[in-house]
C-alpha cells in the first residue's frame, strides 16, 4: 500500500514537468524530448503495455487496419504509414464536421477541392487521397488533420477576394499537412501519455483506439502548434500558391484582411488562440522573402472566377 | 454603467476609422501610382520611414508617406507593434491589438454571429454521413488540372522559403 502511494508520487512530478515541457518547447527541443521520454519508455513502461498486442483476426480485407496498438506504436516511433495518417484524420475530420457541418452547397465544395487539389499537387506529397470542404460556421479559421483533409470556415471564405487568396489559405493548410505537425503533435501527446503508463488500458476497437488518441470530439483543432509551425505553413503557403499560378501575396493579403478584425470579435477567438498575431505573421513572412533572396514570380489573382457564397 | 461601457466600446470599435493605421516600412521601395508591379513609380520612401497604411488591395498597400500617396508592396510595410502603440493610445486600449482600423463598413458585433466555442468542439460527435459527403466531392489531379488550365494557370519551378534567421519577437501577441 505505502509503496504504491510511493509510487503515485513519483510518477505525478516527471509528469507534470513533462506535459509543461511539451508546450513550452519548439521543434527541435521537442525531438529531444522525445529521445529522452523514448529512453525512460523502454526502461520503465509497465509490464503490460510491453506485452504483444492480441492478435485479432484481420476485420474484413488486406486494406483492413494494423490493429489500434500498432498504431500508436507506430505513431510513437514516428513511423505512421500514409493509411495510418489516414485514419487519424477521418477521426479528426468526422468529428470536426459534428461539430459543424459542411455547407450545403455542391457547387461551392466542388470548386475548393479544383482550387485546393491543384494547390496541393504542387506539394511533396501530391498523391494524398486530398479532402478539402467549406463548414458552416461565421467562424474565421482554417483546419487542417493527418493525410490530407482541409476545411476553411464559411466565416474565413466570405473575406476572400480572389481564388488565388483561396489558393494561399489552402496552401497553409496542405503545409502543415505535408510537414506532419498535427500528427507531430499527437505524438508528443501520445509521449507524454505513455510516460504516465496511461496507455495500459486496452482498447478493443479502432475507432475507440482513434478517438483516444486525438483526444475529445474535435478538441485537437483547438491546440496549439509551435508558432514556428504556423509561420512554416505560411511559407509553404505562399510558395505553392506561387507553384500553382497565383499570386504569392494573396496570403499575405488574407493575413491582413484578418488583422482588420477587432481581436475581441469572438469569431476570431480560436484563431488567435492557436495562431501567431497576422502582423506578426506578415512580418515573418517578409524576412523569409528577403531571406530567400529571389523574388516570388509574378502570378494571376483570378478574382473573376472566385465562387461566391449563395 | 456596464451596459453603458460596452456600447461605447462597440461604438468606437463599429465606427468607421476617421485615422489611418500607422506602419513602418521595412525595406526601400518605389511609391506606384496603381497596385501592379508595372505601375508608374511616384517617389520612393525609405526603409524605417513611418507612413499611414489607407487600404489595400490584393498583394499591395497603400501608404501616404511624406505627403505622397501611392502603393508599395503589402510585405514592404509594417503595421506593428509600433503602430498597435499608438492606436491603443489613440482610443484608451480598448479596441487596442489587431485592430488596423481601417476597413470601413464593416459591422463588429452581430447579433448571433459567433465563432466555434471549444466547448462546442470538445462536445463533437464523429459524423459519417457529413464525412462521406466530403469524401465525395474529391476531385482528381486530371480535373484539378484542366480546372486551372481553364483560367490561365500553369506550375511554375519556385523553390521553397528558407526559414529566416531571427531570434522570436517580443511581441504582446506570443506564448499563446
Amino acid at each position: 500500500m505505502g509503496r504504491e502511494l510511493n509510487m503515485a508520487h513519483r510518477w505525478k512530478t516527471p509528469i507534470t514537468a513533462a506535459l509543461a515541457l511539451a508546450g513550452m518547447l519548439g521543434q527541435g527541443q521537442a525531438a529531444a524530448l522525445e529521445d529522452v521520454l523514448r529512453g525512460i519508455l523502454r526502461g520503465t513502461q509497465p509490464p503490460q503495455t510491453m506485452a504483444p498486442p492480441p492478435q485479432q483476426p484481420p476485420a474484413n480485407s488486406a486494406a483492413a487496419p494494423r490493429p489500434g496498438e500498432q498504431l500508436i506504436q507506430a505513431l510513437l516511433a514516428g513511423r505512421t504509414s500514409p493509411e495510418e495518417e489516414r485514419q487519424i484524420g477521418r477521426q479528426i475530420a468526422g468529428n470536426l464536421l459534428g461539430a459543424s457541418p459542411l455547407v450545403k452547397d455542391d457547387g461551392l465544395q466542388r470548386y475548393v477541392n479544383r482550387i485546393g487539389r491543384w494547390v496541393a499537387m504542387q506539394s511533396e506529397r501530391p498523391d494524398l487521397q486530398w479532402h478539402f470542404g467549406v463548414i458552416d460556421t461565421e467562424d474565421i479559421n482554417a483546419f487542417a488533420a493527418p493525410g490530407g483533409y482541409i476545411f476553411i470556415t464559411k466565416g474565413l471564405y466570405r473575406r476572400l477576394q480572389s481564388e488565388a487568396e483561396l489558393a494561399g489559405v489552402l496552401g497553409h493548410e496542405i503545409g502543415h499537412v505535408i510537414m506532419k505537425h498535427h500528427l507531430n503533435l499527437l505524438r508528443q501527446t501520445q509521449m507524454v501519455a505513455a510516460f504516465g503508463g496511461l496507455l495500459g488500458q486496452r482498447l478493443r476497437d479502432q475507432s475507440q483506439v482513434l478517438q483516444n488518441l486525438i483526444g475529445n470530439g474535435a478538441e485537437i483543432v483547438a491546440r496549439s502548434l509551435d508558432k514556428e509551425a504556423e509561420h512554416e505553413a505560411d511559407r509553404i503557403g505562399m510558395v505553392l500558391a506561387a507553384r500553382a499560378g497565383y499570386d504569392a501575396y494573396a496570403l499575405p493579403a488574407v493575413l491582413q484582411s484578418i488583422g482588420h478584425v477587432p481581436a475581441q470579435d469572438s469569431r476570431l477567438a480560436l484563431l488567435y488562440k492557436t495562431h501567431p498575431h497576422p502582423e506578426d505573421r506578415i512580418a515573418r513572412l517578409s524576412e523569409a522573402v528577403e531571406a530567400g533572396g529571389h523574388a516570388l514570380p509574378d502570378g494571376k489573382l483570378v478574382e473573376n472566377r472566385l465562387y461566391r457564397l449563395k | 454603467m456596464k451596459l453603458t461601457g460596452l456600447l461605447l466600446l462597440l461604438a468606437l470599435a463599429a465606427a468607421p476609422a476617421a485615422w489611418a493605421a500607422p506602419g513602418v516600412m521595412i525595406r526601400d521601395e518605389s511609391l506606384r501610382s496603381a497596385p501592379s508591379a508595372t505601375a508608374a513609380g511616384v517617389g520612393t520612401v525609405a526603409r524605417g520611414a513611418r507612413v499611414e497604411i489607407l487600404g489595400r488591395q490584393g498583394g499591395w498597400t497603400q501608404v501616404r508617406a511624406n505627403g505622397r500617396t501611392g502603393w508599395v508592396r503589402l510585405l514592404s510595410v509594417r503595421g506593428g507593434e509600433a503602430a498597435r502603440a499608438d492606436v491603443a493610445g489613440e482610443i484608451g486600449g480598448v479596441v487596442a491589438l489587431g485592430t488596423t482600423p481601417r476597413d470601413p463598413g464593416r459591422v463588429v458585433a452581430v447579433a448571433g454571429v459567433r465563432g466555434l466555442t471549444e466547448d462546442e468542439l470538445r462536445k463533437a460527435r464523429f459524423d459519417e454521413a457529413q464525412l462521406r459527403q466530403l469524401e465525395a466531392h474529391a476531385v482528381g489531379r486530371d480535373e484539378a488540372a484542366r480546372f486551372a488550365a481553364d483560367a490561365g494557370l500553369a506550375r511554375r519551378d519556385v523553390a521553397h522559403l528558407p526559414a529566416p534567421r531571427r531570434q522570436e519577437g517580443t511581441s504582446p501577441w506570443g506564448g499563446n
